[in-house]
């Protein structure tokens, strides 16, 4: 018994090892994913641990000759479905077939959204002073609207305004960028 | 309601869904929209990316210019830290967990709800893992549940029942499995292996042909209705044939079948017969560390909050340090706290530390300096029992003005006493009872805003407000010198019957923030943190 299962931790933790540098590095592409169907990102990414660990429950069935990615990426719709469906609001904005098809349409997208958010960085670092740190105060530092609200006496409801105004800009930026660009 | 495209209430629906504010009907509305609208959807598309990608590629931030990083910057920004998982740590700690597993290691050490005082919970077992768990039943039991003796039918699939007494059962479908005791189950067929820790010597198991008592192991059972085989990979069982045959004792590496007419047959046992519900296991463990990792990584971008007085993570490895590690990265706001008696236990997750209350001495000294107008509480716990009246969370010392009393009293009522300027001067902020029996021996996520602007005071539960009081006390509130898990009376009359407040159970977080959080921020807070994911997920059929 010892011996056996002493090759199957070995096993095991090779394994894990495989796994988790495939996963850490498909993490960002599944959580953009899943974003696609959850935007919030609190919600989303909850989606995503649980897709993890589903992943990692079924990683025996990976094929390691197919790309790890839309391999888990199945898995995260799944768990996505299966948060939805206990999730009023969500379903009321998915039903209908739209989580399909936004899915797929943003997979089609895809090739023209990369060439377009390559400018992102660049236009980030045009942003006012003021607004580039509301924007990685709000989605690097991950504080709440009500702390940044305090932070620049607004009221919450004007910093969700203002996030909303920043990201306007910052795509108007990319479209401007990507048509000089293009030209 | 119907939105527009291009138009002011679609830029609006959109940013409300990115930010999770959006209502039903503005959802609604937009699916209409989406669904007929191919430009739209397209925008719709191209936005949402956009916030992804800001929310995703912390690259974005990496680097930031030098006419940024002014002084008159309004923000304060942490030190730039990737707050990826760090692989060699997850990589350590899985190869840690696995030898632990191969030692025979146990997490829950659950008192039995049965012997408390007033107790009305029957419950003997917890349902603590599946995977692809189909049961018989209509009504799934729910992953994390208490069970109370009875029958489960698992008609395929793995589960792991973990009973009071601190035997784990692991079970495949198709199996039924009764179970009878804190101690005592039987099984009418199926696969299972039984890992049973020194404390629950003498968990017996029945089948239709042989009764095992356990002395101590780790022992396999597969069971037809006229044939049971047994086989014992660690330590010795004792068993008897239900033909009525003498008690033996089988050891290590041995087994016996039992067949309906037939005389009993000693074998060797072989481990590879269930090799399905060892991986099991193994993974299970797995999928504990990752937990683990996820909340590490969250917990250490926690730490740059500059609200945050104090962060004990309880991460701390040298059992006999009796200084509580404060990881908040502001820190002139609060020093150490001090180990008063307490033991270290494991905390949510197997390689997870918590500090454990049990005698009247027990405590963590802490200080913190400095006025607030308003303060908020996290902590996760296990609560043992509720032995005292008042069962103490966080206290500070004595009865002073601006301080805060935290607690949960014997009927599971959270409760939040805030003191006042004028002498003798508090109020009581209870939440309606919260805690139930069934919830002892669970590691929950308790949390308490005090907000002084909006004169309100919040009770959380595993990220659930679940009472909400309107606040008479003014602040500003303070800490001062304060104790988790025990209350120094500091010259309050000592005939008081409430005078004794020390905490039974263990604590492996605590949160102390300068501000009133959000109900947003303490979902986030219980969301990275809790034990395993949701469990109405796993159990879906």
């Amino acid at each position: 018994m010892s011996h056996d299962s002493n090759r199957r931790s070995g096993d095991q933790a090779a394994a894990q090892q495989r796994f988790l540098s495939l996963f850490l590095r498909s993490e960002r592409e599944i959580f953009r994913y899943v974003a696609a169907l959850i935007p919030n990102v609190v919600d989303a990414e909850d989606i995503v641990q649980q897709t993890a660990i589903a992943l990692w429950e079924k990683f025996d069935a990976y094929d390691p000759a197919q790309p790890f990615t839309p391999w888990a990426c199945r898995f995260a719709l799944n768990k996505t479905r299966q948060w939805i469906e206990r999730r009023q609001r969500w379903q009321a904005l998915l039903e209908g077939g739209l989580a399909d098809e936004l899915a797929q349409r943003r997979e089609e997208l895809l090739p023209e959204i990369e060439t377009r958010l390559k400018h992102l960085e660049g236009c980030l670092n045009k942003l006012p002073t003021e607004q580039r740190s509301m924007v990685e105060g709000y989605y690097y530092q991950r504080s709440s609207v009500e702390k940044l609200a305090e932070e620049t006496s607004r009221t919450v409801a004007a910093t969700y305004k203002t996030l909303q105004r920043i990201r306007q800009a910052l795509q108007a930026c990319i479209e401007n960028t990507a048509k000089g660009a293009a030209s | 309601m119907k939105i527009p495209f291009p138009s002011c209430e679609f830029d609006d629906a959109v940013a409300a869904v990115c930010h999770g504010s959006a209502s039903e009907e503005q959802m609604r509305a937009l699916n209409e929209l989406l669904r007929n609208d191919a430009p739209a959807r397209d925008e719709y598309v191209l936005r949402i990316e956009l916030h992804s990608r800001l929310a995703s590629d912390r690259d974005l931030f990496a680097e930031i210019p030098e006419t940024i990083a002014s002084p008159e910057r309004f923000l304060r920004l942490g030190p730039r830290r990737k707050v990826r998982i760090r692989q060699t740590t997850w990589v350590l700690a899985l190869a840690a967990c696995l030898a632990l597993l191969a030692a025979g290691w146990w997490v829950l050490r659950l008192s039995q709800p049965g012997e408390r005082q007033g107790a009305t919970s029957k419950a003997v077992a917890m349902l603590n893992r599946v995977a692809d768990a189909q049961w018989s039943e209509r009504e799934s039991p729910r992953l994390g549940a208490p069970l109370e003796p009875g029958l489960l039918r698992l008609r395929s699939g793995l589960a792991q029942i973990v009973f009071y007494d601190g035997a784990r059962v692991v079970i495949e479908g198709p199996a039924e499995f009764q179970i009878v005791s804190p101690n005592e189950a039987s099984c009418r067929n199926g696969r299972l292996t039984a890992d049973v820790p020194p404390q629950a010597r003498g968990f017996r198991i029945g089948t239709p042909q042989m009764n095992v008592t356990d002395l101590g192991t780790s022992f396999g059972l597969d069971v037809k209705e006229r044939r049971s085989e047994l086989h014992v990979f660690k330590g010795s069982v004792e068993f008897e044939a239900t033909a009525g045959a003498a008690k033996q004792n089988l050891k290590e590496g041995a087994g016996a079948v039992a067949e309906y007419s037939n005389k009993l047959k000693l074998i060797t046992a072989d481990p590879n017969a269930f090799a399905s519900l060892f991986d099991f296991r193994l993974k299970s463990s797995a999928a504990e560390v990752l937990r683990h990792e996820q909340w590490r990584a969250a917990a250490g971008r926690l730490d740059d909050d500059p609200s945050l007085l104090m962060h004990f993570d309880f991460e701390q490895t040298d059992p006999a340090e009796w200084r509580l590690r404060n990881t908040s990265r502001r820190k002139e706001a609060a020093s150490d706290g001090t180990i008063v008696g307490c033991q270290w236990t494991e905390g949510r997750w197997p390689d997870k530390k918590a500090l454990e209350f049990r005698s009247v001495n027990d405590r963590v000294r802490i200080e913190v300096p400095g006025d607030h107008e308003s303060l908020t509480l996290a902590a996760w716990v296990r609560v043992q029992g509720l032995d005292r009246q008042i069962n103490s969370l966080y206290m500070s010392d004595g009865f002073e003005a601006g301080t805060v009393h935290w607690s949960i009293r014997h009927d599971g009522v959270l409760a939040l006493t805030a003191i006042g300027s004028e002498p003798g001067s508090f109020q009581i902020c209870t939440s309606p009872p919260t805690l139930t029996l069934n919830q002892l021996g669970l590691w929950l996520h308790l949390a308490v805003v005090i907000d002084g602007g909006a004169k309100d005071v919040v009770h959380f539960l595993n990220g659930v407000p679940v009472s909400h009081r309107g606040l008479n006390i003014k602040p500003p509130f303070r800490v001062g010198v304060a104790e988790l898990g025990n209350w120094n009376a500091k010259g309050f009359p000592k005939e008081d019957p409430f005078m004794i407040r020390n905490f039974s159970g263990a604590m492996d977080e605590f949160c102390l923030f300068g501000r009133a959080l959000s109900a947003e921020e303490i979902r986030a807070l219980y969301s990275v943190g809790k034990p395993q994911p949701d469990p109405l997920i796993q159990t879906r059929n």
